[in-house]
């Protein structure tokens, strides 16, 4: 069967500069049976200039639209229309001035949500905020020209009433006009896309499921999408936009109150989002729990990894399973060069393995970090290595060296990647903070034996397969380090398994056939009802089998060979090229 | 370390950066890092390896995200979470330094400090501070490196519960932090204000060219001389507080172009034709024009106060009604200031002309003009377009009913222009007119330019 994905993405794929792009492609590349249309918004004017990269054939078609361009379509809304503006808006404001424990009894129908689990854990204001903002978006589909109303003097108004309010943020009571026309233009600014054409007429309401490549606002498509044509919804989330949002808002110069009233908002909308999906995948457990924190139903979590290109390590990660041909004396640093890593700390641990071990050397790999700081901070570590270890030689007559080596991907003794992991016998990582360790995923592949550190998702990549030592500890560091060194054979057993491992979790194609089974999952779980109509525009009778209308759960309650649906009728379709029977009896 | 963390921590500048301090500090100190941990984490580390082999049985079930990892890390734990904890309690306890500068390192002794999360506070004062809800302090502890593990140092199950009780604890006070300031635009240049005058001199140029000049040639100049003017006034108009951008449509700019032209012709013609006229061509009214082009610069300088009282107003006040009521004045001062400056501005133009001064015609419509680009400037398009083709139309209405009037049986058509001209004379027609216009979006103007979301300055795009 083909399942027409709705791809929403906010500053993403299909943009050169796009965030994730190269995940978005692999996905779609990787899923060809399926067809994908791909809703972006574009976060720059510079971004939208870069232009696209190349599209594989089963993306049917891309709508674009902008997020930073100033838009007034000169609609004015006639009296009932600004009413119904004004009633919404004060909504959307009270729920998301209301302070954390402010009981509200007018819990709003959240007709949409009716077969959610309506226990989530911000349930009410989570309705509240979530029918106040179908309810723009219905505003904005009869009438146009939210984008006016929303920077109009009723918005702000709304907007002051919901701060004076009873019940409301402390923080949000301090507001200033000033104040409140900040966060009204943000707010305009985040809901642009309740102003879009994409959900009637041949968009977003035919297709089948929408991915969401991001939460907040691009999610907000499926959000409506979901509202108005009941089509699912999938978020994935690799970094979770509200932490993204927290983290921003601290270098944006804006006052106490607009943060509090944005992280109000932003909060709001996540668990909206999280409310309104079918499933959730995030991209590791720090995600994961982000989400749950934010009121996400575990039971609609599936954590689902990144998928990292594994055949260009094929070849150092299998030879690596042979024999340890790799010099036994040489540690590996690989990645971007910035303060975050801590690289002093590994310096510091290595002068302690070299107490030790005399003969070991270390290669730190990479470039520095973009602007100013990556360069100073590259140029702080050499020094502490001249420092540390001066320049030694086989004899008198000859030149010497420094231990550490700093060497860029690309120069003559790293030509590749995998030659830099394959040139060490112990791959080390010495970060202080780290999200998802993509250097040591790498390691992995190349069938390395690693030492990192306890941060980020490192022990839920790592799982027991390799040492991992707490931060900024350069003894303990030096003494997992020194352990290894000594002992080939369990180097060679913990490469062993870190590939394996990394094998079964981390490759493009574990990632890929993830995504497929849930496609299909949430296609089969919540089928979009759609009214088949013929050329007049009239329902046409028996257009849809009256077996694909059996109430309750009849997918999990049958096997699938009886009440499966009409479009389920063909042969199950697999991710990968299916092997011939007798090849895989052999 | 031991000689920069410790005297550091109470009363050194802290910023979000510590981690990044920390290392830049390490570094420079050569070796401090180094001693310290080679002295007094031993027996950490030594139970970590330990943890760290225990992970290693985990090998085998590849695919298990380590559940046997996670039994030996949390026994390393205790390990590394004591050198954690010693060196946070350190940073806040004189006791600490002092022990270490004995050289007696015992790791009980840099326990120190009782109350662990306030040591973490103290070093992330400024994110508590700053903080406006839990999760914010849980993304910024993240942010430099403290996991769920790192948590249970402190007692507390994972991240978001630390953090809770760090946001519960700090003090907030919303009324210390400073309020960001205002973004200056400096560099803006303020060039507008000299172009402003533009249009008044090319028109002074024209009307005299016009003085000298005879037949043909007259006709040649008076061309150049709308033409020059209009295009200096479009010009001119172009940046500054009375810079409309897009928003005038071409029709509006139609009835403001044949306004002014009513009152550089409309008067003679008018009195021609009750007279029985026009038979050949009639006086032109240069003086209102001159005058009216010369107050552009004083238009844009009263737009650009204000613009500016106004926005300083917007920072001071706490809700819109405070601000409604504190522009409202402030709008009806800048109007009746350039009222003022365009009364002076005819008398000065008709003595220099020596022409009959048009107060009020041509006050009125100065008047009517400001306005209406005022509100366009704000964004308020409709009503200035009404108003102007409103003006415009009743002025062409007033003439041709003059015209009509002569038909044979529709006399009583010119009778009420007749009227208004007998009593008052033929500037009382654009008086009335472009009076009652003004007054009209004067009033609307004091509704609408007196709102908040007028002077909001609109955002850039990131």
């Amino acid at each position: 069967m083909v399942v027409r994905i709705g791809l929403l993405t906010e500053g993403g794929y299909p943009y050169v500069s796009g965030d994730a792009r190269l995940w978005c492609d692999r996905l779609v590349r990787g899923l060809g049976q399926h067809e994908f249309d791909i809703y972006a918004l574009s976060r720059s004017e510079r971004q939208e200039d870069e232009g696209w990269i190349q599209l594989p054939p089963q993306v049917s078609r891309v709508r674009t639209a902008p997020l930073w361009t100033v838009e007034d379509d000169g609609v004015v809304y006639g009296r009932r229309a600004r009413r119904r503006f004004a009633d919404a808006y004060g909504e959307l404001a009270a729920a998301v001035c209301e302070g954390p424990g402010a009981p509200d009894g007018s819990a709003l129908g959240g007709g949409a949500g009716a077969h959610d689990d309506p226990a989530t854990s911000a349930g009410v204001e989570a309705d509240r905020f979530g029918s106040a903002l179908y309810a723009l978006a219905e505003l904005a589909r009869d009438e146009g020209g939210l984008a006016g109303a929303l920077r109009s003097e009723g918005a702000v108004r709304a907007l002051e009433r919901a701060c004076r309010a009873p019940g409301a943020l402390r923080t949000a009571r301090t507001a200033r006009v000033p104040d409140l026309l900040a966060f009204a233009s943000h707010v305009e600014r985040a809901l642009r896309p309740l102003s879009l054409d994409w959900y009637e007429g041949d968009g977003l309401d035919s297709v089948d499921l929408c991915h969401a490549t991001a939460g907040g606002t691009a999610a907000l498509p499926g959000l409506l999408a979901r509202h108005f044509a009941g089509v699912p919804l999938l978020v994935t989330e690799y970094g979770v936009q509200l932490r993204a949002h927290y983290l921003a808002s601290a270098t944006v110069g804006e006052s106490p109150a607009v943060r509090a009233l944005l992280a109000g908002f932003h909060g709001r909308l996540a668990a909206e989002v999280y409310r309104a999906a079918a499933l959730i995948t995030p991209g590791n457990t720090h995600a994961r729990r982000w989400q749950e924190r934010c009121g996400a139903d575990r039971a609609k979590l599936r954590t689902v990894y990144p998928g990292m290109e594994a055949s260009r390590f094929a070849d150092v990660g299998e030879s690596a399973e042979g024999s340890g041909c790799a010099d036994p004396d040489t540690l590996v640093w690989v990645g971007r060069i910035e303060p975050a890593k801590d690289l002093i700390s590994l310096l510091h641990s290595f002068a302690e393995i070299r107490k030790e071990e005399p003969k070991t050397r270390l290669r730190i790999v990479g470039a520095p970090a973009d602007g100013p700081e990556g360069t100073t901070y590259l140029a702080h570590c050499r020094a502490l290595a001249a420092q540390l270890f001066p320049d030694e030689a086989e004899g008198v007559h000859a030149v010497g060296d420094n231990p550490v080596s700093f060497e860029e991907i690309g120069g003559p003794e790293v030509p590749s990647l995998a030659e830099a992991y394959a040139s060490g016998a112990v791959v080390v990582l010495s970060s202080v903070v780290e999200g998802f360790p993509i250097s040591l995923v790498e390691a992995m592949f190349c069938g390395r034996a690693t030492v990192s550190t306890d941060v980020g998702a490192v022990v839920e990549v790592i799982g027991g397969t390799g040492l991992v030592v707490p931060p900024r500890n350069p003894r303990a560091l030096a003494e997992a380090c020194v352990t290894l060194l000594r002992d080939p054979e369990r180097r060679e057993r913990l490469g062993a398994a870190a590939r394996a491992r990394a094998l079964e979790l981390f490759t493009v194609e574990q990632n890929v056939a993830a995504f497929h089974g849930i496609y299909l999952e949430i296609v089969s779980h919540s089928p979009v009802r759609r009214v088949v109509v013929d050329e007049e525009g009239e329902p046409l009778p028996f257009g849809v089998p009256a077996e694909a209308h059996v109430p309750g759960r009849w997918t999990e309650v049958r096997p699938m060979a009886v009440g499966r649906p009409r479009w389920a009728a063909g042969a199950p379709v697999r991710a990968t090229v299916p092997v011939p029977a007798g090849e895989g009896a052999r | 370390m031991s000689e920069t963390t410790g005297p550091r921590a109470p009363g050194g500048p802290h910023t979000l950066h510590d981690l990044d301090d920390l290392d830049d500090l390490a570094g420079l100190g050569g070796g401090g890092l180094d001693s310290e941990d080679a002295g007094d984490s031993g027996d950490a580390s030594g139970r970590d390896a330990g943890g760290a082999s225990d992970r290693e049985a985990g090998d085998a079930s590849g695919g298990a995200v380590g559940g046997a990892g996670r039994i030996g890390e949390s026994a390393g734990r205790d390990g590394g979470g004591a050198g954690e904890r010693k060196r946070k309690g350190g940073a806040s306890s004189s006791e600490g330094s002092a022990s270490r500068t004995d050289g007696a390192r015992r790791p009980t002794a840099r326990r120190g400090a009782a109350d662990p999360v306030k040591a973490l506070m103290h070093r992330h004062r400024e994110l508590c501070e700053r903080a406006v809800d839990p999760l914010e302090i849980a993304a910024g502890l993240e942010a430099h490196g403290v996991t769920d593990r790192t948590a249970t140092r402190f007692r507390h199950r994972d991240v978001f519960s630390l953090a809770e009780e760090m946001y519960a604890r700090a003090s907030r006070d919303g009324e210390h932090t400073p309020r960001p300031e205002e973004p200056e635009r400096s560099g803006a240049r303020a060039d507008w204000a000299v172009l402003a005058l533009l249009p008044g001199v090319l028109c002074l140029a024209a009307t005299l060219g016009l003085r000298v000049t005879e037949g043909r040639p007259r006709l040649a100049v008076a061309a150049a001389g709308v033409l020059a003017v209009t295009l200096g006034l479009r010009y001119a108009l172009r940046r500054g507080p009375l810079s409309a951008g897009q928003r005038t449509t071409g029709a509006t700019r139609g009835w403001m172009c044949w306004l002014v032209a009513y009152a550089l012709l409309g008067d003679g013609l008018l009195s021609a034709a009750l007279d029985g006229g026009p038979d050949g061509p009639w006086p032109l009214a240069t003086a209102p024009v001159l005058a009216l082009s010369t107050a552009c610069a004083p238009a844009a300088w009263c737009a650009q106060l204000f613009v500016v009282s106004a926005r300083r107003r917007l920072t001071a006040s706490r809700g819109l009604d405070e601000f409604a009521t504190t522009v409202r004045p402030l709008l009806l001062g800048v109007f009746a200031l350039f009222l003022c400056t365009l009364g002076g501005l005819l008398a000065l133009s008709a003595t220099v002309l020596d022409e009959p001064p048009a107060y009020t015609g041509a006050g009125a419509l100065g008047a009517l003009l400001l306005l209406a680009r005022l509100l366009t400037a704000r964004g308020f398009t409709h009503a200035p377009a009404v108003m102007l083709a409103g003006a415009g139309a009743t002025e062409a209405i007033a003439l041709a009913t003059v015209f009509a009037g002569r038909l044979p049986g529709c006399s009583f058509l010119a009778t009420p222009v007749e009227t208004v001209v007998e009593a008052w004379g033929p500037g009382a027609v654009p008086a009335l007119v472009c009076g009652t216009a003004a007054f009209v979006l004067l009033v609307h103007s004091t509704r609408t330019l007196t709102r908040a979301s007028a002077h909001a300055l609109p955002i850039e795009a990131v």
